[in-house]
């Protein structure tokens, strides 16, 4: 089969694989009380999961044969496609509100996130750009600032700041790759920061999640919740866990398990060992990534690899990070591992385009 | 591929490092977490689970040495509410208002709390068991009575200064309560509700018992019948003399143990805010501290016989009313001095410069350390809370003026026990016990004894001999001397007065006195050592021989029965020495200041009559003969 060359191509799949499984098993042992209660008489997350699973192998498999995904001209259209949901999402009565954000698009029995698709599409489209840049002239270009920023603007009025922190911290580390000078990167920091303050002015909310996150004991009950209940699963669990199943905070102490923070039930089960575990496993999933990046035959694949493994990784650390307490609550998924259609398919596409940009 | 620069390759090299970096840190703060911090975390995560409904254990009870229950508890239940299980949390509290007769709003705060298990308190704490039926009968959601108990005391007041008191959450705060708290305390039982986060019980748990333990049961070596005699006699006498305060140790002269051990005034533990802290914290029998007076003139003579430096019968002495000692002039309490007597009558007229002699021929050195050796000057270790040490005179400061003055008890602060662990030693054989008052400690559940206080002997101060020679005289002090008000025929009462002024402050106190007796019973053997002491009687002569003798006397009467005492035959007969054996002749008072006369131990009643500093004329006059407990009345001059 074309599609596996080389020892990386393996790893990546075996990788993936693997977290993918491992997520719908603790998929069942975290979500199964939560859905009992939430959701009785519906059919239980891990058999969603499951059945997501296969949709999401069926979306790899046709992926990794759709030549198109080489073309220029079809993520330029992607783009432009992805911008246009990002729009119709805001229009009240076709977007619909979860948490506070309005993200999800309705068709028919399926929602989907209009920003999960936007990330793939900036990020391939700008590989593309980056591409055309001709060596001995600076590669320093308005459009690449152009394409990051209307997605960003309209994801942000969702809101949903956990997207756009991954889509603009993975597009900056894609632009160091590709050879962005470094003290571009100090003004970047400079307007960084500047952002993250005005984001705070316009959404009280997050001043309250930051408050959370310095002292989460503060209010446990409160704006401290989550982060305290997350770390009250992970802390008694110690070097082993209490044992797969034995979760405590599943059982409603930690809201929605089997979603957001299921690497606290992860540790809490299988302990520090199992945490390394998953932890070991993306870090596999970069090595490969690159690998495969580095063996790419255009430049335009190898920034687009280098790009979609990077994002995926940015997102993984940025949910640890969530679930540990290192950074305040932000509302992220464990790619492969939690729970939800959108963020499994999503992940298996990206798996596929990567394949496809590099055979 | 010549198409990537090696920069650019560099670059993802350094990004690879870069999340490398941000892994590791992972790492690190999971280390923190699950190793580190995982004690803490744990805690707070059981907090966070804890859904048990307290079921109280008993605490400790506290009886008397024959198992007669002084504290013990009653049914007090503890409310608890769990909020997510309730509907209607308003018309809850309401309900819960109503029966309790509490602050409806204050309680709706309680109640609507953002916790799994709130504890009603302390509207709900500690409630009247009906109240408790009768909530449960209302059947309000989410609401728990908890078992939980509050204090008893069966016998009110008895004891308490000694007993202390626990507080809000049962910690033992004075007395044998705090000392013995570790020890009395319940370790809580509870049922454990297996829930989630909203109080739904879990699927396939099912509630656990956690099993609590009773706290231990604390024997005392109080004999409550003892008590309730020692304690009527001193509330008789609280009023009959209007006293300040009194005090009183009944003990056990052949092991230590302390039969009864009483303050005044006294107080209910249960309500312990409404008195002074004064009251409930000083157990004056231990903690007061003050010139014991004549009855320390017992060390000087147990010392003077041990030394060998006299015969009570055949030397005799003669007091011209006063003694020199290093150009100071010492006053016997009698101004005209009692004249030639034997040093037995030097005993019993409790003769100021015959003690002076004694103790000038023990010699200095050894005075101080027979003062030492009885107990002087260090706790006794009796291991009751607020224990206090007394003062003695250094080595350096004890010069000849200190030496005499000790010899008849001034100059030193003793406290009562203390002076009841010398005397039981001097009249026992030589012992010298530690006082003790736990005789043991007891597990309720199993009736195993988990502690056991065995008698201690300190020292063998003075032989089995001397301590005859000296039960004999005490004998006679209160069969012929000044201690004659204690005589019980049959009982064989041995005992010494005292008097001693009151400091307040490096200085006397003008005109108030601590009168005092210690006597035992019987003398041949003794069974019993009671120390009575009344602070500042004011209607009547500061004596001891008149106020605290004679309350002595009715203690070990009405006690005999409960410590073994029985009526003998052999005892020395009642008599007088001074002329009648029911009267005496009045001496001269004219001329004399109030204080004068009070530190004198005239074995009459006095009455004041005018203001003023000297005693200018007296009734009946000089030399007449009145009865030897009558009245003579002092008109005060300026």
């Amino acid at each position: 089969m074309a599609l596996l060359r080389g020892k990386e191509s393996y790893l990546l799949l075996v990788t993936t694989l693997m977290l993918t499984i491992i997520g719908i098993i603790f998929v069942y042992s975290a979500g199964t009380y939560w859905s009992a209660v939430h959701y009785s008489g519906k059919m239980p997350f891990y058999m969603k999961q499951s059945l997501y699973f296969a949709v999401a192998i069926v979306v790899f498999l046709i992926t990794t044969r759709l030549t198109i995904l080489k073309e220029q001209s079809f993520w330029k259209m992607a783009y432009i496609f992805s911008l246009v949901l990002l729009v119709l999402v805001l229009i009240p009565g076709i977007g619909l509100v979860r948490n506070g954000s309005q993200s999800w698009i309705g068709v028919g029995p399926l929602t989907i996130q209009p920003a999960e698709l936007t990330k793939i599409t900036v990020i391939v489209y700008m590989s593309h750009i980056l591409a055309q840049h001709k060596t001995g002239t600076s590669i320093i270009n308005w459009r690449h600032g152009l394409i990051l920023i209307l997605p960003v603007v309209l994801i942000m009025l969702q809101p949903d700041f956990g997207s756009v922190f991954i889509l603009v911290v993975s597009v900056f580390l894609l632009f160091f790759v590709a050879g962005y000078p470094l003290k571009l990167y100090a003004i970047f920091l400079i307007a960084g920061v500047a952002g993250l303050v005005g984001l705070i002015v316009t959404a009280p909310y997050r001043l309250k999640r930051i408050e959370a996150f310095i002292d989460p004991w503060v209010d446990p009950l409160g704006s401290g919740f989550q982060a305290v209940q997350s770390l009250m699963a992970i802390g008694p669990a110690g070097i082993f866990g209490h044992g797969f199943g034995q979760s405590r905070q599943k059982f409603l102490y930690l809201p929605e398990p089997q979603n957001d923070f299921i690497y606290a039930i992860i540790l809490e089960e299988v302990g520090l060992l199992g945490g390394l575990v998953i932890l070991a496993l993306f870090v596999l999933v970069i090595y490969a990534g690159y690998k495969f990046a580095v063996r790419a035959k255009t430049r335009t694949s190898y920034y687009a690899i280098i790009g979609l493994v990077t994002m995926l990784t940015v997102q993984a650390f940025l949910n640890i990070a969530v679930v540990i307490g290192l950074v305040p609550v932000t509302g992220v998924t464990l790619p492969f591992i939690s729970y939800g259609g959108t963020s499994l398919v999503t992940m298996w596409l990206i798996i596929g385009i990567i394949y496809q940009l590099a055979k | 591929m010549k198409w990537i620069s090696i920069h650019s390759k560099k670059r993802l090299r350094i990004l690879y490092v870069l999340f490398m970096f941000v892994a590791v840190a992972i790492v690190i703060r999971l280390f923190f977490l699950q190793v580190l911090d995982q004690k803490e975390l744990t805690q707070k995560a059981e907090e966070n689970w804890d859904r048990e409904i307290p079921f109280a254990n008993e605490r400790g009870h506290i009886t008397d040495r024959k198992g007669k229950n002084i504290v013990t508890n009653k049914l007090a239940p503890t409310l608890y509410f769990m909020p997510s299980q309730s509907k209607d949390i308003e018309g809850a509290a309401a309900k819960i208002a109503k029966v309790l007769g509490v602050d409806e709003q204050k309680l709706l705060e309680k109640m609507k709390k953002k916790e799994y298990l709130v504890k009603l308190a302390p509207e709900g704490k500690n409630i009247p068991y009906e109240k408790a039926v009768e909530l449960q009968g209302m059947q309000i959601e989410g609401l728990y009575s908890g078992v939980d108990y509050s204090r008893d005391y069966p016998y009110g007041t008895l004891l308490s200064r000694f007993l202390g008191f626990t507080g809000y959450d049962a910690q033992g705060l004075a007395g044998i309560e705090y000392e013995y708290d570790k020890l009395l305390q319940a370790n809580s039982s509870a049922i454990r509700i297996f829930t989630d986060a909203k109080g739904n019980n879990l699927p396939n748990v099912k509630s656990a018992w956690k099993a609590g333990e009773d706290g231990a049961t604390v024997e005392l070596t109080i004999d409550v019948d003892v008590q309730q005699v020692v304690e009527r006699e001193l509330s008789q006498a609280m009023e009959r003399y209007d006293a300040d305060q009194a005090m009183a140790i009944a003990m056990n002269p052949n092991n230590g143990e302390i039969l009864a051990l009483a303050s005044y005034p006294t107080f209910n533990p249960a309500e312990y805010q409404t008195v002074e802290p004064a009251i409930y914290n000083r157990n004056l029998p231990v903690w007061m501290t003050y010139e014991p007076g004549s009855t320390f003139k017992i060390i000087t003579l147990s010392a003077a016989l041990e030394e060998n430096v006299v015969d009570l019968e055949k030397d005799t002495f003669y007091d011209p009313g006063y003694s020199m000692v290093a150009g100071a002039r010492l006053r016997c309490w009698k101004r005209e001095g009692h004249g030639s007597e034997t040093f037995l009558e030097v005993v019993e007229n409790s003769c100021n410069p015959g003690f002076i002699e004694l103790g000038q021929r023990i010699g200095n050195e050894k005075l101080l350390q027979y003062v030492k050796d009885f107990g002087f000057g260090k706790k006794t270790g009796s291991n009751i809370a607020g224990e206090a040490s007394g003062i003695l005179f250094s080595k350096d400061a004890f010069g000849p003026v200190e030496q005499a003055t000790t010899s008849f008890g001034q100059g030193v602060a003793v406290t009562p026990i203390q002076q009841v662990q010398a005397v039981a030693a001097a009249v026992n054989g030589g012992k010298l016990y530690t006082p003790y008052v736990v005789k043991q400690i007891i597990n309720p559940n199993t009736g195993e004894v988990i502690e056991e206080t065995k008698p201690e002997v300190k020292k063998q101060v003075i032989r089995e001999e001397t301590s005859a020679k000296v039960r004999g005289a005490l004998e006679s002090v209160v069969a012929k001397g000044s201690g004659r008000q204690a005589y019980r025929d049959g009982l064989r009462i041995g005992g010494k007065t005292g008097t001693a002024q009151k400091v307040e402050n490096g200085r006397y106190k003008d005109g108030e006195y601590i009168v005092s007796f210690i006597g035992f019973a019987p003398a041949d053997n003794p069974q019993v050592v009671v120390y009575v002491a009344v602070d500042n009687p004011k209607k009547a002569t500061q004596f001891g021989g008149v106020v605290a003798a004679p309350i002595v006397g009715q203690i070990i009467e009405d006690i005999a029965p409960f410590v073994g005492i029985e009526k003998s035959k052999e005892q020395l007969e009642k008599d007088y020495r001074w002329g009648d054996p029911i009267t005496v002749k009045v001496p001269n008072f004219i001329g004399q200041t109030k204080d004068d006369i009070a530190k004198q131990q005239y074995p009459f009643r006095i009455e004041w009559h005018g203001e003023g500093t000297k005693i200018g004329n007296q009734l009946p006059e000089v030399d007449s003969v009145i009865k030897q407990d009558g009245t003579i009345h002092l008109y005060l001059e300026n």
